[in-house]
């Protein structure tokens, strides 16, 4: 007996049914330069010279069926579903078009009998291997093959003989399984997992029918990005766990989104049935993701249907214990609280921290709510891991694009992009590989540019600026070769250089960050600069004014032009989040919001985030899951999630795109626009914060110029190439503070807090797939530092610093510089954060076998 | 006078009951109960092979061809140690909403696997809407192969396992093509193992209309 309930409305599509199957894959867009004209069935047609044919007939409407070939790979003409028949001046003869560059006077022949006759024979050869147990497949109704079967195949087979049988589904990777009775040896996966992930771990073994696609043995397809080769299979050989069985595609309806679990801002559909997300596909945008996706963004639907979301609000009963109440209760108890503070203490015994998980559109209302109706700067998206917001809106901009132009320096201060910017991590190899561009990295441990990087220079933490003195001010020794080939890459390379910063480590602080940008700033004064933070919509947050000291659109509160909707701006200017923390302990805070954030588990100094939760008398929390934070609050106000919201994001370029709702939230959860806003009237009944998320963005684009083109066209960002914003490129950047480094000390190791893909955050752990992916802790150390302490393999050791100590087992690897421990953030087993104090440089340790 | 043309009718009937001229239509339902036309489209069962699996498979074709859109199926992973149907998956849900069926038998057609097929059974009524909306567990046929009889159904007329069940195709084959008539190509179903093909389907057509042979195999 099924438990679901006892409804019926299977959503019905109508999409025709085209002879070009809706794979959403399209010819990359280019520009002709060099034009000739070739002639396509009779038509003549002007091409870019050199163009692969089968791109060029289909931007010109004509469809050429075919498998392997896929527009952001190279062509391989495995499958030969491509053949056509071109005569370059001997007369026709059968090509694969997706080998074929165009030159002039081409003729080419996409319909004659004899590619007609082509098609049906490749097609049958195919699914004489084939299993057709469409039925059961999860591929059946979006499938390239039963769709051109259809179009341009045998209406009967002659194979009647007894098929191939392999065992059914065999798992390549926690999220990936392998029918191989399916495959039709097109190579797209294989060739993508070399090319363009760089995780050559699925081959083809075997010979002749034999053939199928598998891992080396025990190596899992242990791939961030896995997840593409799902989506790009011709078939259903490569399904998804997460989607497996969950719908037939026939019953999905689709939007399109951005994906909001990293800045990237990757391009996606969101696909839903009965109400209930089961898919994301990545859409080729081609200023961003080129149709790719990482494995935490293509699975992270799963958190947001897990049963453990927020469905109403709680608030802590006489017991103590969080309770679920009506939402008039909820909003007009934390109203009260607000409103007290603001009277005993004053706008500024209230802060908000957090909102760059929210779209601009629910940061703006909450900063408008702070900052005009409480009337306090206490506001910040950033959570002490980010970079002053001066920073991050006034460096002069870089777009991924330029970033990844041809033949350019990039000098990488940034995190570990695999880790953090996983597809940002896909667009930098492709450049490198393909378009010469060359990375200079300084860091203290090998990242995921390892095999891309022209050179990289190992610095400790803090000690980047002085490396970048080094590289840019005194000639470097002649004998240091890897400095002095960065420094001549980094001379060649001249004005025209670009610099990707970030907090590549919680444990150093952002003063050294910004003395090496000041470093470079005087150095190259051409220089641009990429802000790689790995919140995603920190960007968009601080852009509408929830940093301390601004206002929207990147102006500083002090210029802010008065305006109907922001006629009061706070007097006094605030602090960030570690200001606002160690108010929040020393018991100068009455009423601390945590819009989406959870200092608990991300502050760098986790005892001050401790402290300054229960110093707080009430904290409210908006969230959609109950996290550490949130679980420690007084007041907890469900939020809607990804998904369940529509408005805008801005990711780590300025780009401004839509992200769009497609199913109701869970219970009574509400947008957290909608919540400033119930706030907003409850705390002063003569206020009117925004009626509509599509209000308040209309009135957020009207206040700045650096939003015209918004302003303009309210429906622009809709595309998947939104629209670049360059808000707060005025503003002047922090004053560079001294950075002070500890005395060295031939005993200690200097602490790397680095992040992973998959860790212990609140949003993976509610999702199946991947709560399993995070690692335990680990405490890595150079092999030549883990000789004397005796580490061998998960030896333990104890890690002690002056603010307390941890223990957890440690492990030799030649990827981390001498010198240095690395211990990678909210994995389980440890937390490196207990070692660290907010306001130290850097953090020093000693290690001893526990 | 035309207004009177009318009354003719029913002088005729009411002479009618008394001669042997008319014929009594009426009859005394319940107790006396019509036999049923071949061909009768009546309420869904969902089949089992004669080893007792479902022949259902989740696939969904029968809800996505359904016009009135009243067909609600997911499906999910069977497990391999106690799987519910032969293969990898299994429906999990089925529901059908008799408040819109049409009764087209286009689900029937449209199943691989010969699970849903339509018996003869049409003499329910209900007072909530819940009781319109068959479950899976309402819809699979019993341990014997016969359909389960719901508390709101009226079986009075009797019941024929064979006759008022499982599928009116085998008069052609699944593929629907009248060439195949006679050759058995469905699966054997619980109770009743390899049902025989129902011949006669080809007979009225001329001999020029009719499709041409199939060059091999069929499948
Ligand atoms: S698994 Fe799919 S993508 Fe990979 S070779 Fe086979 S058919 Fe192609
Ligand atoms: S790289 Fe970032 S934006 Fe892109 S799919 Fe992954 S998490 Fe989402
Ligand atoms: S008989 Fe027709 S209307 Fe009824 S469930 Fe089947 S397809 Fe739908
Ligand atoms: S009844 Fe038939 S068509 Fe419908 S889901 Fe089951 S196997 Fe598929
Ligand atoms: S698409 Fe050209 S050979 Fe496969």
């Amino acid at each position: 007996m099924s438990d679901a309930p006892k409804t019926t409305d299977a959503p019905k599509t109508d999409a025709p049914k085209t002879d070009a199957p809706n794979t959403g894959e399209s010819p990359k867009p280019i520009e002709i330069t060099d034009p000739v004209e070739i002639n396509v069935d009779g038509e003549q047609l002007t091409v870019q010279n050199g163009e692969l044919l089968i791109d060029a007939c289909e931007r010109n409407g004509t469809y050429i069926p075919r498998f392997c070939y896929h527009p952001r790979m190279n062509p391989v003409g495995m499958c030969r579903m491509c053949l056509v028949e071109v005569d370059s001046g001997r007369g026709p003869a059968l090509q694969p078009s997706c080998m074929i560059p165009v030159s002039a006077d081409m003729s080419v022949d996409t319909t004659s009998d004899a590619v007609a006759k082509v098609q049906d024979g490749v097609l049958e050869f195919l699914l004489a291997n084939h299993p057709l147990d469409c039925p059961v497949c999860d591929k059946g109704g979006e499938c390239p093959l039963q769709d051109q079967t259809y179009a341009y195949g045998p209406g009967e087979s002659r194979f009647v003989e007894e098929k191939r049988h392999y065992a059914k589904p065999i798992s390549l990777s926690e999220t990936v399984y392998m029918d191989r009775e399916r495959c039709i040896l097109c190579d797209r996966c294989t060739r993508f997992a070399d090319e363009v992930a760089g995780d050559p771990l699925i081959h083809f073994i075997n010979r002749g029918s034999s053939t199928e696609v598998n891992t080396f043995p025990d190596q899992p397809f242990s791939s961030y990005f896995s997840g593409n080769t799902v989506q790009i299979c011709p078939v259903g050989a490569l399904t998804a766990k997460p989607f497996r069985f969950k719908a037939r595609p026939w019953d999905l309806t689709v939007k399109e989104s951005t994906c909001t679990r990293c800045s990237v801002g990757c391009r996606i559909t969101v696909e839903s049935s009965r109400d209930e997300v089961l898919r994301y596909q990545g859409v080729d945008s081609d200023s961003v993701n080129w149709s790719w996706l990482c494995d935490k963004g293509r699975f992270g639907f799963e958190a947001y249907n897990s049963p453990q979301r927020l469905r109403e609000p709680l608030v802590r009963d006489a017991e103590g214990e969080l309770a679920p109440v009506r939402w008039s209760e909820a909003l007009g108890l934390a109203a009260d609280q607000i409103r007290r503070a603001i009277e005993s203490r004053g706008p500024a015994s209230v802060a908000v921290i957090g909102g760059a998980r929210s779209t601009n559109e629910g940061a703006y209302a909450w900063a408008k709510l702070a900052k005009t109706v409480i009337g306090t700067d206490n506001c910040d998206a950033q959570l002490g891991d980010g970079l002053p917001a001066e920073a991050v809106l006034g460096l002069s901009g870089l777009t991924i694009d330029e970033l990844c132009a041809p033949g350019g320096t990039v000098l990488w201060l940034g995190p570990d992009p695999l880790e953090e910017l996983p597809v940002l991590q896909l667009r930098l190899r492709h450049a490198v590989i393909n378009d010469g561009v060359r990375i200079v990295e300084v860091g203290s441990r090998v990242t995921g540019l390892r095999d891309l990087v022209a050179q990289r220079i190992a610095a400790r933490p803090g000690e980047t600026p002085g490396v970048l003195r080094q590289l840019f001010e005194t000639a470097p020794a002649s004998g240091d070769t890897g400095l002095a080939t960065a420094a001549a890459l980094l001379r060649e390379a001249g004005d025209d250089l670009r610099v990707v910063v970030g907090r590549p480590n919680l444990a150093e602080s952002e003063d050294v960050v910004l003395e090496s940008i000041s470093v470079l700033r005087s150095s190259v004064p051409g220089a641009r600069f990429m802000t790689a933070l790995g919140r995603a919509n920190v960007r968009g947050a601080i852009e509408a004014g929830l940093a301390p000291g601004l206002a929207p659109g990147g102006v500083s509160l002090s210029n802010a032009a008065v305006s109907d909707a922001w006629s009061t701006v706070p007097a006094e200017t605030g602090s960030g989040s570690a200001g606002i923390l160690e108010a929040a302990a020393a018991g100068r805070i009455d009423v601390l919001v945590l819009l989406g954030a959870d200092p608990i588990s991300d502050f760098p100094d986790r005892s001050l985030a401790r402290r300054a939760l229960a110093a707080t008398p009430t904290v409210i929390s908006v969230a959609p899951l109950l996290d550490a934070s949130a679980a420690e609050a007084r007041i907890v106000l469900a939020s809607a999630a990804f998904g369940e919201v529509d408005g805008t994001t801005t990711n780590l370029e300025g780009r401004v795109t839509a992200v769009t709702q497609k199913v109701n939230p869970p219970g009574t959860a509400r947008p957290d626009w909608s919540i400033a806003s119930e706030l907003a009237v409850r705390i002063d009944p003569a206020v009117e914060l925004g009626r509509s998320a599509a209000a308040l963005a209309e009135e957020m684009w009207s206040l700045s110029d650096a939003y015209a083109e918004l302003a303009e066209r309210p429906e622009s960002p809709s595309g998947p190439e939104g629209v670049l914003c360059s808000a707060g490129h005025a503003l002047e950047l922090p004053a560079t503070p001294d950075v002070e480094l500890p005395a060295p000390d031939s005993y200690s190791l200097r602490l790397v807090i680095a992040r992973k893909l998959y860790d212990g955050g609140t949003l993976l752990a509610a999702s199946d797939s991947s709560a399993g992916l995070a690692d335990d802790a680990v405490a890595l150390l150079n092999p030549a530092d883990a000789a004397p302490l005796g580490v061998q393999n998960a030896t333990r050791v104890k890690l002690t610093s002056a603010n307390g100590n941890v223990t957890l087992p440690a492990r030799a690897d030649d990827s981390v510089q001498r010198g240095v421990v690395v211990v990678h953030h909210n994995l389980a087993g440890a937390d490196a954060r207990s070692l660290v104090a907010a306001g130290d440089t850097v953090c020093d340790v000693r290690a001893e076998v526990a | 006078m035309g207004y009177l043309d009318g009354f003719k009718v029913t002088l005729r009937k009411w002479a009618g009951v008394h001669t042997d001229t008319g014929r009594r239509l009426t009859m005394e339902y319940p107790e006396e109960v019509r036999p049923k036309p071949e061909r009768f489209h009546g309420r869904h069962v969902l089949n089992r092979y004669d080893d007792g699996m479902e022949k259902c498979i989740g696939c969904e074709l029968c809800a996505g061809v359904c016009p009135a859109n009243c067909i609600y199926v997911r499906g999910a992973d069977n497990d391999p140690d106690d799987p519910t149907s032969p293969g990898e998956r299994f429906g999990y849900v089925y529901e059908i909403n008799y408040l819109r069926c049409i009764h087209c038998d286009l689900c029937v057609e449209a199943c691989p696997t010969e699970a849903i097929t339509e018996s003869k059974l049409f003499e329910f009524a209900f007072t909530d809407r819940n009781d319109a909306i068959y479950t899976k567990a309402e819809l699979v046929v019993d341990d014997d192969g016969r359909p389960q009889q719901l508390p709101w159904e009226n079986w009075s007329g009797g019941f024929d396992p064979a006759a008022d069940t499982s599928g009116w195709m085998r008069a052609t084959s699944p593929s629907g093509n009248a060439e195949f008539e006679g050759l058995v190509a469905w699966a054997t179903e619980l109770g009743y193992g390899t049902r025989d093909a129902e011949l006669g389907q080809v007979a009225d057509v001329p001999a020029d209309e009719q499709p041409e042979t199939p060059d091999e195999g069929g499948h």
